[in-house]
């Protein structure tokens, strides 16, 4: 998808009546802007599954899309780390009935089957849309424990590469990045990149109230989207 | 709404004053403002209205605005909220600029917060510019404007300087022009606008950023009116002089949605932190902090860096200071080997020579000097010098010496004196002499953190 192409995304989802974009929407948004993501394929029926499946290597992610899911493993819509095919196909179907049991009402768009990302250092990237101040982009150590720790930092957008580093450099966890204990450094160019991207998304579409790539995995090399929010404005 | 700074400028030039609800009673604020207006020999003309009255304090009293024979700058209003309505209408075209005193508006309730309404409206109409209302208004010392209700014997007033101070609180502003009074730093203008029906912080801030007069802005918040205005006039103000700012109302967090962890994690306290750093505002932690950055920066306007000589004679004390400016982010470097070598020779030798130098108990006045002279040479951007003044060879003439010693150098000296009586007395010898002295490790420090401070 190209930059211009993600207006109408947008206008799309608006004309649904929808204020959250699907996962599967999401990182088509982020890509647009280079950011990388897990290679993917949308799947609506089981009896696809063997063919998708085929063209990504394992192990996979399923994933359910869902416009009534908007936390996804609480619903149990989120299984990593799947093996083959065969299990794929178990999980699909424990999936849909693990789905009906905790969220009945849910209506299912299709599922999104991901090659899952190798481990990086975890790190969480938010935007949000104030209504005194505008933009303001949120940097911080990502994982669970990301609203207890809160060890974050933020800056207002527009920024620059040179804003986006000092952010990175001022949370406790930076060591995290630069090689903590013996491993090697992570890819903080890039990550200081994709935090200037995300900048750019907010200016560039004003529609969007609340984004969040979390957790974005940062590697010795580049940097990959695991899991995208976004939320749009009421009116 | 876009507006220029021409729009505000008259408030702090005024030639004809009214003061609306003049009255002769003392202890009325209107007399108030009456008395201040002389004391501080404001040297234009000033009009008393009140129908009640013919003279007040030697001055003609007129019945109403339209009756005084020529055009006014400000109109100070303070009379019942109920009638600064009708004042507004009185006075029509006639008026610049109100300050409305007056209390009883948005901060009473609904019917307040309606009349504050119509006052905007009226005020629109005849093109007035509103300062407030429920504000204190300017104390200025360079066109000698003092619309401070309060009276000077119990809040000092300071004398002429290079800090301003833009205050929503009438309360902050008070008491912090009457702790800096006390403390012989002097201001350029103060100014609190209370409701800001209309003038606000912006307005004040792209005013300051061009005014000659002021060095330094100092800014108590606790909202903005107009965020990205706020930013625009913020940046282009810190990139002429250093501004620093005290947020307060902390505590009202998360009005954003909370639809994903970043909305959860961010209230508005963050959002104007960031803003703060936008526009290179240097942001101070609450009441002291605030206090402090005016002192150091109305002596000294920048820090080069973060390099920081410690010179003292109490060991303990020294090595406190070396820990809070690690806290504060400020490097305590080792003495080059010359510089060792030269201070050993010249100091006695039991002096620790190091970074902290510690002159011990044995201390004289030109001990302090030649350490001060020496450790200089290093490259320091910033000296502490920490005296106790246990040392009995220690005399009041260190205040004379270090004085100019400060002369000598660019690189600020922040002089750290805690004690009791015999040490504070002679701390205001210090401050006399526009020495920056402070009586704990911490805030000395502090001090010297906002100093090196970016944008500052």
């Amino acid at each position: 998808m190209k930059k211009q192409e993600t207006k109408k995304l947008i206008k799309d989802v608006l004309s649904s009546n929808r204020r959250t974009l699907l996962e599967s929407e999401a990182k088509k948004l982020i890509s647009a802007w280079g950011i990388s993501t897990p290679k993917s394929i949308l799947i609506k029926k089981k009896k696809d599954i063997k063919a998708e499946a085929k063209k990504l290597t394992p192990p996979y992610v399923l994933k359910v899309v869902s416009q009534d899911i908007l936390h996804k493993s609480e619903a149990g819509g989120v299984v990593t780390d799947i093996k083959n095919i065969k299990e794929l196909n178990n999980v699909w179907t424990k999936m849909v009935k693990n789905i009906s049991h905790k969220m009945p009402t849910a209506r299912i768009d299709s599922f999104l089957l991901e090659e899952m990302s190798p481990i990086g250092i975890e790190v969480i990237i938010g935007g949000l849309r104030d209504p005194q101040f505008g933009p303001v982009v949120m940097f911080g150590t990502g994982g669970i424990l990301v609203e207890l720790m809160k060890d974050v930092s933020y800056r207002l957008a527009p920024l620059d590469k040179k804003e986006a580093l000092e952010m990175i450099r001022e949370v406790k966890g930076y060591p995290l990045l630069t090689g903590f204990r013996g491993s090697k450094p992570a890819d903080i160019d890039s990550l200081s990149e994709t935090i200037v991207k995300l900048s750019e998304i907010l200016i560039e579409i004003e529609d969007i109230k609340e984004i969040e790539i979390n957790p974005l995995f940062v590697y010795e090399k580049g940097v990959k989207a695991v899991d995208v929010k976004a939320v749009l404005n009421s009116e | 709404m876009s507006r220029k700074t021409s729009d505000i400028k008259f408030f702090f030039n005024p030639k004809f004053i009214a003061v609306i609800g003049a009255s002769p009673a003392p202890g009325k604020i209107s007399n108030a403002i009456l008395e201040n207006l002389k004391r501080t020999g404001f040297s234009g003309v000033i009009y008393p209205v009140n129908p009640k009255y013919k003279s007040i304090n030697d001055l003609r009293c007129y019945s109403s605005i339209s009756e005084i024979p020529c055009d006014i700058d400000i109109s100070v209003i303070a009379v019942p909220s109920t009638v600064v309505l009708e004042t507004l209408k009185d006075a029509g075209k006639k008026v610049k600029g109100a300050i409305i005193v007056s209390g009883g508006f948005k901060e009473m309730g609904d019917n307040g917060k309606r009349l504050e309404e119509e006052i905007k409206e009226t005020a629109e109409k005849n093109e007035i510019r509103i300062m407030g209302p429920n504000c204190l208004g300017i104390y200025d010392t360079v066109s000698k404007l003092d619309t401070f209700f309060i009276q000077a014997d119990r809040i000092k007033r300071p004398s002429n300087g290079g800090i301003s101070i833009i205050s929503q609180s009438g309360s902050f502003a008070a008491t912090i022009m009457d702790e800096l009074a006390s403390k012989g730093i002097g201001v350029a203008r103060i100014i609190n606008y209370g409701n800001r029906i209309d003038v606000n912080e912006s307005d004040c801030l792209e005013f300051l950023a061009d005014d000659e007069a002021t060095k330094v802005v100092a800014l108590y918040i606790e909202s903005v009116d107009d965020g990205r205005r706020f930013i625009d006039v913020a940046s282009e103000c810190t990139k002429k002089k250093p501004v620093v700012a005290v947020k307060v109302g902390r505590r009202n967090a998360g009005v954003n949605a909370a639809r994903s962890h970043t909305g959860a994690m961010t209230g508005r306290y963050e959002i104007y932190r960031a803003a703060f750093k936008k526009a290179g505002i240097r942001e101070v932690d609450g009441y002291e902090e605030f206090k402090d950055a005016c002192r150091i920066l109305n002596i000294h306007s920048r820090g080069k860096g973060k390099r920081v000589l410690i010179i003292t004679d109490g060991g303990g004390i020294g090595v406190n200071i070396a820990d809070a400016c690690e806290n504060y982010g400020l490097r305590v470097d080792e003495l080059r080997e010359v510089t060792k070598n030269c201070l050993t020779s010249k100091l006695p030798p039991f002096c620790s020579i190091g970074n902290p130098i510690d002159l011990t108990g044995s201390v004289t006045d030109e001990h302090y000097i030649t350490a001060l002279e020496e450790g200089l040479k290093n490259g320091f951007d910033i000296a502490i010098v920490t005296v106790l003044w246990g040392p009995p060879q220690l005399t009041e003439r260190l205040v004379d010496k270090l004085k100019e010693a400060m002369q000598r150098h660019n690189t600020p000296i922040i002089v750290c004196s805690p004690g009791g009586e015999f040490t504070k007395r002679i701390n205001s010898l210090f401050e006399g002499k526009g020495i920056p002295v402070f009586s704990t490790p911490e805030s000395a420090v502090r001090a010297a953190a906002i100093l090196c401070s970016k944008r500052i």
